[in-house]
This record gives C-alpha cells, structure tokens and sequence, in this order.
C-alpha cells in the first residue's frame, strides 16, 4: 500500500531531522551539503511540526514492532536457575524469565541466542505469536556468533520476517531491538541507531539500542520493522557463552545480521556445531621487537603439531602483523574451528622465518568452562 | 479519492499554514524547541531530597511537586529514616520537610514542606503515554546537580506498559500493579522519585526504586504510573491493600508425587500418580513433566505449589505435560486434599 509507505518514509525523515545522532553521523560521514540541509530544515520547523514529527517517529517505532512481532516467539525457561552455579559474565546468575527467538521459515525453523540456553533445558518449548505452545528442538549452533537453531515439526504456515540485507545497512540508522524476556506477550521495545558494523571479526554490527537478556534471541529491526540482526551478548575480548551480558543496556549491543547467511543457515540445519577456534599457545609481548613471544605450547593442539616451542616469535597471520595479545585475540576470532590460517613464525631454534599453514581447533572441552567469567579489561 | 488521499490534502494544507505562521517567529533566535520547553517547564517543579544514609545505601534521592501548596512526591527508602529530610527546590530554597505517608507496597512517600510552590504536576488517573513514545526522565542521579543547579534529563522511549504481579518475585519488589519500562537507563542511586514526561510536558510516572527483575536479572528502567500516584496522594487505600480473593482458599492435590531431589527450583517431573487419584483418572504417568496448569507455565516445583493454591476442588483445568517427546493435554480437576 503505497499511502502506508510514504507515511513510514515521512516518519523516517522526520525522524532524522529529531535525532541528533543521526545529525553527528551524518557529519562523519563528510556529507556537508546533506548536513547542511538537515540544519536548515530543523531551523526552519515549527515546534508544532516538531511535535508532529516526535509523534511519527513514535507511530513509525510502533509500526515496526507491530509488522515483526507475529514471528517473534517465546522460549519457556523450565528448571528455575539451579542448574547454573556461579558468575555468568558478570551476571552473578541468568534470570528465571522466558526469552526471545525469531521464526525465519515458515516450516518452523526459529533462530535464537545461545545465551538462552546456558541451562540446558529439559525441555524447550516455544509459544508462537499465535500463542501456541510447541516443543521444539535444537537443531545446530554456532557460538562464533552466539546463535543456536531451533526447529519445530509439522508446521507449514509460520510467519517470517523480511530481512535486511548487511550492505544495506547504514551507521546511523534507526535501531528498535524487541524481546519478550519482560514476561509481557507484547514485546519489549527499546530504540537506537546502527553504532557500527563488521564488529566481532565481521559477524556482528552494534548499537545503542538496549540489548540485553530481556531480548537476546529477538530481533534488531529497521524503522520499517526489517530484521536487521538477532541480539546477542558479545564481547571482542572473550568467546564465553555469557560474555558481554556485562555490557547490557550500556549504548554497546550487538546483533548478528543473517539476511546473507544461507550457507551458515544451511550449516546449522544440516546439525553443524561452529565453535570458536583455538590454536594452543600461552604468549606474552615480544621484549625485543615485532610480534609476540611464545611462552607455552597446549599439548594436542594446533600449535604443538607444527612443532611451535617455547620462544618461537609468532609475527603475522595471514600477513597481518601481530605485535600484541588483544589483536592476535582479534585476528584468531575472525576465524571459526575448522579454517585453516597461514602464520609466520620466527624459530628460536633456527633463527629463521618460517611461513606454515595452520588447521585450526575447536578449544579442548577440558580447558575452559563455556559459562567462565570472561575478563573484563 | 479515498480517505488516506483526503488526509494528505489536508496535512500538506496543514504545512502550507504552518509555514506562513512561521515566519513570524522565524526572526526570535533561540526558539525553545518543545523537549527544551518540556524540560525547562518541568524543572520548577523538581526537587532534590537528601535524608539518612545507611552503610552503601545512599541518602538522597528526587522528587515532583505536586500541589501548589508544599506536596512532594518522592520514592520510599531509608533516606527517610533520619531525624530530618531536607528538600532543595529548583530555586536552591532548603526546606524541612514533614512526612505525611509513606508505602511499602507502591514504594512510595509523600512529604510536605511549609512553601507555596505555584508549578506542581498535574497527576493524571489515566495512562499517560504509550509503547513507542518518547519520553523525558529527569533526575538527581548521582547527585550530580547541586543545590539550584537543574537536575538530570535524559531521552528514550516507553519500552513497555506491564502490571508486574505476575512478573516479579517477592524478592524483586514489594510493588504490585502497572509499571511503565522506559529504555533511557534511570536505575542508578539518587535518581528514584524523579520524574518521567511526555515531550508536551505531561506526567507519565515517577522514577522508580532500583530493582533488579528475577526475569532477566538485569535492572529495571522504569516508572510507577501517574494514576498509581493519583491514587496514593488521593488517600484512596485500593493501591495499598491486596485484593483479597473472593472465596475461601482450599487445599487441593491431584494426587502425584513429584521429584524432589532437586530441590524447588526442578522441574515439575512427576515421581508417581496415586492410584485412584485425578491424575490417575487423567492418565499421566510416572515421569511426565508438567509444562502448564490452567494456562500458566509450570517452570518448577516453586510454581506447582503456587497453582495449587488457585485451583478449587472438582473445577476442571487444561495440564498439558510433556512424556517423551509428545506434548499430551489433558483436562484434569484436582480433589481436596485429604
């Protein structure tokens, strides 16, 4: 309906013209002659059509929320919060609440935050925006990204959203992240901008939406209620499960953008478990120049089958310099178990550079609890 | 042409008189625009209020006025357990302040100070604002604003209106009834009894007590609605009071064992069914897990014990229980307790 698309358009615009962040971004983006008309435009409103314009941007919210809210679902949370002892990246322990999950196919395929499931449920049982309850099962996950896979059986007809594809999506932006974690039917909204992309080694883009576990699992949307990501508690630091629920309503969320992402879909219903990917040294900064030192090789692991030792200096991957702990942190994290990496290493032994092709693991089972506290720098 | 076509004549004949209007005012130079009018228009009618400290819990904290004669509103804590409470008015003015209610269960208190205070806000009985609005909050969080100096505001949105009844654990919050979720972040120490409005000025609530929500163990942004306040200035007692159930309780089972090993906080598995018993009656069988009672989630043993307290004997309700992988609904009325 055309009328319907023009109201929304007049919406974002003066939505624009209310939003001051979008002003800053917009001179970022070294834009002046837009810039310029936005000022002239604010200066030449009337505090009446201001308030029109306020009161627009609230409909347009409303509206996007009401356009994805029928494939927004709930997760039940069964088994109270016993099964967790401890911190969970710095939350001292997860809430009791239902969460958040999204339908993207009509044959019941939901998408959700891993962080939903750190209790590991009996049972998972999810009720539709029709407000039917179904059970349903995990199918694939990826903690790369912190998403997991849920399918439900026998459904031909759900709901789906319209996806945002990630080059279309603009630092600045409206943000609305929505989630059903309050315990309310109808979703909790919060509303931002687009802060970032290509964060989290490229999966993830940010904003200043609240994110938080009262919408991990649901989804970031556009002015136009487009799925931009599914929200999740991220943090470039640490790969726990839990990492990055320190940063909750902080103005720093992040959401995983999937409109492009049939592969990684493909591989998460074919029942694939994408880990992170470990390589086994312990290594502290090289006192003597470039690159860092390693101080200790993980038996079994990546490193110590192409022999690396103890003071063998570790100078690129994959011809990017790594000259501290945080960007080889960075650059390992850009990767997932199972890829293989091209390093430099300079031999104490031998003195020499050597160039070695690198297959990477999935962190050992044993050597780090998925629900540690990640550290918080 | 149809209505929307009508409505677009009229809006851009709308634009056209606006224009024209407007460029008489084009001139002024450092037009308020209205979130600046709605924030200067409020701040004559805020107050900082410091009181006892108790160990980290701290001593200060906002509030509204809302007559013109000295009522405060502000939040309910152990800032007023001091000898005195002191109010600092917009225009830096230190008052004594007398309180004359306070309440546990909306966590709320009203004072009184010897003034005339000719700018107060209105308290609306109806809900004021909607999912999606934009929303001002203002607040001495903090303490940051010293005395004459204008108090805190920020900009976000109405997240959610919810009634917290259901939601909240004892733990979270003696509160019961509406709370307004709003995504600018107001859960920080001092900023309680602030004061929550619409970009025309209107009331929408006060900043509430910092709580945490046993649903998603985070802090809650939010504010206590301005008819809950109508009411507890009013005097009105409904806020105050548990509405008390209607019939007598009764003791009711269905006649299973559940799992206890765990303690309260497992699921509902069931252990064993009583011969004879409504379960056996309704077929379920040992380990099934009850996933819901009369349409509300079972999500441990704690919440089995709370359905049972609202059934009645022989009334008939949905379970739906999971065995195996089946969901299996059966229509089960429990018996009174032996």
């Amino acid at each position: 309906m055309p009328v319907e698309i023009l109201r929304l358009v007049v919406g974002c615009l003066f939505g624009l013209l209310v939003n001051p962040f979008a002003l800053t971004v917009a001179q970022t983006d070294n834009d002046q002659g837009k810039v310029d008309a936005v000022d002239a435009a604010v200066s030449e409103l009337s505090e009446a059509e201001l308030m029109e314009a306020m009161v627009l941007t609230s409909k347009a919210f409303r509206n996007a929320a009401r356009r994805v809210t029928p494939s927004l679902v709930t997760i039940e949370s069964y088994g109270g919060v016993s099964a967790v002892q401890g911190r969970i990246g710095g939350i001292r322990k997860q809430g009791e609440g239902n969460t958040t999950g999204i339908v993207i196919s009509s044959d019941g395929y939901i998408l959700t935050s891993t962080f939903n499931f750190i209790q590991r449920p009996p049972v998972i049982s999810v009720i539709l925006g029709s407000g039917e309850r179904h059970f349903a099962k995990l199918v694939g996950r990826d903690d790369t990204r912190k998403i997991c896979l849920l399918k439900i059986d026998g459904l031909t007809d759900l709901p789906t959203p319209e996806m945002v594809d990630e080059s279309k999506i603009k630092v600045g932006q409206w943000a609305i992240s929505l989630g059903v974690g309050y315990g309310d039917t109808s979703p909790a909204m919060s509303t931002g901008i687009i802060s970032a992309k290509n964060r989290i080694g490229g999966r993830a883009i940010q904003t200043d939406a609240n994110i938080s576990p009262a919408n991990y699992g649901g989804p970031l949307v556009d002015i136009e209620g487009r799925v931009l990501g599914i929200c999740v508690p991220m943090n470039p630091q640490s790969q726990a499960v839990g990492a990055g629920v320190e940063w909750y309503d902080s103005g720093i969320g992040f959401a995983i953008p999937l409109a492009n992402a049939k592969k990684l879909l493909d591989r998460l219903k074919a029942g694939e478990y994408i880990r992170p990917a470990f390589i086994g040294i312990q290594s502290g900064p090289n006192p003597l120049g470039d690159g860092i030192l390693i101080n200790k090789v993980n038996p079994k692991s990546p490193a110590s089958r192409l022999e690396l030792a103890e003071g063998d200096i570790l100078l690129n991957i994959n011809d990017n310099p790594v000259n501290d702990m945080l960007r080889l942190k960075q650059l390992i994290n850009r990767f997932e178990a199972g890829e293989t990496i091209r390093i430099t290493v300079k031999r104490k032994s031998t003195g020499s550079e050597e160039q070695l092709e690198m297959p990477l693991d999935p962190p050992p089972t044993n050597a780090k609890e998925p629900l540690a506290l990640p550290k918080i720098r | 042409m149809n209505m929307f076509g009508w409505r677009i004549v009229f809006l851009i004949g709308c634009g056209v008189l606006m224009a024209g209007s407007h460029l008489a005012v084009a001139q002024q130079k450092d037009q308020p625009s209205f979130i600046d009018q709605a924030i200067s228009n409020s701040q004559p009618k805020m107050v900082k209020v410091f009181g006892a400290s108790a160990g980290k819990v701290e001593g200060f904290a906002t509030g509204i006025i809302v007559s013109k004669d000295g009522l405060i509103l502000s939040s309910q804590g152990v800032f007023l357990d001091g000898r005195q409470v002191k109010v600092v008015l917009s225009d830096g003015a230190e008052h004594i302040a007398t309180i004359l209610k306070r309440d546990r269960e909306t966590q709320l208190s009203l004072l009184k100070i010897q003034a005339t205070t000719p700018r107060f806000f209105e308290l609306s009985t109806e809900a004021v604002g909607e999912k999606g609005d934009w929303v001002i909050a203002l607040s001495n969080a903090f303490k940051v604003a010293d005395k004459d100096e204008p108090v805190s505001a920020m900009l976000g949105v109405i997240s959610l209106r919810t009634t917290m009844e259901a939601r909240l654990t004892k733990r979270d919050v003696a509160y019961r009834g509406e709370l307004v979720l709003i995504d600018a972040i107001t859960s920080n120490p001092g900023a309680s009894g602030g004061a929550v409005v619409t970009p025309n000025g209107k009331l929408v609530g006060i900043v509430g007590k910092i709580i945490n929500s046993s649903e998603t163990n985070t802090r809650l942004n939010y504010a206590v609605p301005s008819s809950v306040l109508h009411e507890f200035v009013d005097g009105k007692a409904s806020v105050t009071k548990e509405t008390q159930p209607a019939m007598e309780r009764q003791d009711v089972e269905f006649g299973v064992v559940l799992f206890k090993l765990g303690g309260r906080n497992n699921p509902a598995y069931i252990d064993r069914v009583v011969r004879g018993s409504p379960a056996a009656k309704a077929k379920l069988k040992s380990d099934d897990m009850i996933v819901s009672i009369a349409g509300e989630k079972i999500g441990n043993l704690k919440d089995y014990a709370e359905s049972l307290k609202s059934l009645r004997a022989e009334e008939e309700v949905l379970m739906i229980v999971k065995r195996g992988v089946e969901m299996v609904r059966v229509r089960i009325a429990p018996r009174l307790k032996k």
